[in-house]
């Protein structure tokens, strides 16, 4: 217990770090597949190049990410100490990375080889997360909302990779089983169960905390994670038998507990007591509105199956949930959790008089306000490129490489001021 | 009353002050930053002398770990206390920006802190000082007043 308030117990700063600055390329990666394969993309959810994006977006860039900030907010969320972080870091981290190359590069060329290498590579590294995390979080008693969510996350995590590893040896072996059920069903564990769940357990702390809002009321906060772990078991129990109408019930479940999530939040926002909108507060108001267009989409899909079958309606709906909802969350998490973190490893050479530079001049809020209104122009592009991939699909591409680009640069930027600061205060 | 749920409320009444000094520089009344930065300051020195002078001393009397988390936190102390030096300079230089600037610094230092605190250091005060509680809160009490 006591080890986690000190100091020299937190992670280094580059256990989570390297993470933030390679997950923004598999952004600009998946721009560019825009622009390469465009019409591709869009055209169905099962093209190599659409399980490729999907993929560069949600391993490659919101997998790593939340693999990194967990390393480090671990110990403050939950007072569970992760053991070793460097070397969870250095191993879980290329394996990672490389994993969700190879697996975009097994769906391109429909390669068994490169399908393969990215199971060893994410189901090796995400089995050493998942019980490094696990072991961590599993130890601490559930005396919050947010401490369950983070179990509960980890459990999501683990079904998701099982499932997508699954998935991955039957497409590489070409066993003739149905993959399209079970691929939906690692999507809802993956997007709900890990990344819906984790994100609210991280606002339970971070929305009061940052916004200065009134907490979450508790009741619902506590129910929450549960009652999407609910329809998660649901929606298995109706794959496991083929029940059609018992998946839609889970899926509507599903979105409905989202919504209500959704709508809490937009509530304590509304009365947020920060004097001026920052980058953070720009991308999760965006992220919300998405959300709740996202949600619907589901909600209404769930109601009337057929409307999944319109033209352009999975493409706006992944867009809505990918890229500007869950990646909106995150990107604006970062731009919190960096500059604090430039400037919380600084702190030990900070001498009297000489004040290590503040947050603002490690990492700019301006630079991330600008990079969000070319991400909001990408998302507006590639929405519009779902229903017109012929002609939008290049532009919303670009755009999304130009915007990812640009956030590595703020990210790579905030790191260099770091370096700067430190030899100066070394040198002084 | 636990000695958790006693210090909680007061970081939360901190945490208004905060807004309230926030919002006067963002609406460009310096004048109206100055004296609810002031009160702000007041509030969390209050605090952290509370904490240092009754708090942790008593729980490292009775644990007998000195070296601890009350080390790290009279640390995080001295962190804060120079941000909140540095946000006073700038107002004195009618800096409104880099006012804002070390605002957002303090505000972080500040809730990442009090998270600390209130989901480990004062559960593990009330579980280690549980016969104390009651005169403890009242001398934190004192302290949180005068000072
Ligand atoms: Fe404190």
């Amino acid at each position: 217990m006591q080890a986690l308030l000190s100091y020299d117990q937190s992670p280094p700063l580059s256990a989570p770090l390297r993470f933030f600055l390679t997950a923004p390329l598999f952004l600009v990666l998946a721009g560019a597949l825009g622009v390469l394969e465009g019409e591709a993309l869009f055209a169905s959810r099962w093209t190599p190049a659409a399980l490729a994006a999907t993929h560069l977006v949600t391993a490659g860039f919101m997998l790593q990410i939340m693999v990194g900030a967990l390393i480090q907010i671990l110990p403050v969320l939950a007072g569970a100490n992760l053991a070793r972080p460097r070397l969870i870091a250095g191993i879980v981290h290329p394996g990672l990375a490389l994993g969700a190359l190879a697996l975009a590069l097994g769906f391109l060329q429909s390669a068994p080889g490169w399908l393969h290498a990215a199971g060893v590579l994410l189901g090796g590294s995400l089995t050493v997360f998942i019980g490094a995390a696990g072991l961590a979080i599993f130890r601490v008693p559930s005396t919050s909302p947010s401490i369950r969510g983070l179990k509960l996350s980890v459990i999501g995590l683990a079904v998701t990779v099982a499932s997508g590893l699954f998935m991955l040896l039957a497409l590489a072996g070409g066993w003739a089983v149905p993959l399209m059920p079970l691929a939906d069903l690692h999507a809802a564990w993956g997007l709900g169960g890990w990344a819906g769940i984790l994100l609210a357990a991280v606002a339970y702390v971070v929305v009061p905390m940052f916004q200065l809002t009134p907490g979450y009321p508790a009741k619902p906060a506590w129910r929450f994670p549960l009652l999407l772990m609910a329809a998660l078991l649901l929606w298995s129990l109706a794959w496991a038998v083929s029940a059609e109408a018992l998946q839609r019930l889970a899926q509507a479940a599903l979105a409905v507990g989202g919504l209500l999530f959704v709508g809490q939040t937009m509530k304590l926002q509304a009365a947020r007591r920060r004097a001026r909108p920052d980058s953070t507060f720009r991308y999760w108001q965006g992220a919300l509105y998405a959300s709740l267009l996202a949600l619907l989409m589901l909600l209404a899909s769930a109601v009337h199956p057929p409307l999944a079958g319109v033209p352009a309606w999975m493409g706006v709906f992944g867009v809505l949930i990918l890229l500007a909802g869950l990646s909106a969350f995150i990107i604006g998490m970062l731009y919190k959790i960096v500059p604090f973190l430039l400037w919380l490893h600084l702190q030990p050479l900070a001498r009297p008089g000489k004040p290590v530079p503040p947050m603002n001049k490690l990492l700019a809020d301006k630079d991330g306000l600008g990079q969000w209104r070319l991400y909001l122009a990408a998302l507006l592009l590639a929405v519009a490129a779902a229903i017109r991939p012929d002609w939008l699909a290049v532009p919303a591409g670009l755009c999304l490489m130009a915007t990812a680009g640009w956030l590595w640069w703020n990210l790579a930027a905030g790191t260099r001021n770091y370096r700067r600061a430190r030899l100066t205060a070394v040198s002084a | 009353m636990t000695i958790r749920e006693f210090m909680s409320d007061d970081h939360r009444h901190c945490d208004d002050l905060f807004a309230l000094a926030e919002q006067a520089a963002a609406d460009g009344s310096l004048t109206r930053a100055r004296s609810s930065f002031g009160n702000f300051q007041m509030a969390m020195l209050r605090h952290f002398l509370g904490e240092e002078q009754t708090l942790f001393p008593a729980f490292e009397e009775r644990t007998g770990m000195r070296m601890g988390p009350t080390q790290v936190m009279r640390m995080e102390h001295e962190q804060m206390r120079e941000l909140m030096v540095a946000a006073v300079d700038a107002l004195a230089q009618d800096d409104a920006e880099s006012f804002l600037g070390q605002l957002e610094t303090l505000l972080i230092m500040m809730q990442q802190h009090n998270m600390k605190e209130e989901n480990v250091l004062y559960p593990m005060c009330d579980q280690q000082l549980a016969a104390e509680q009651d005169s403890l809160i009242e001398r934190l009490q004192g302290d949180l007043q005068t000072a």
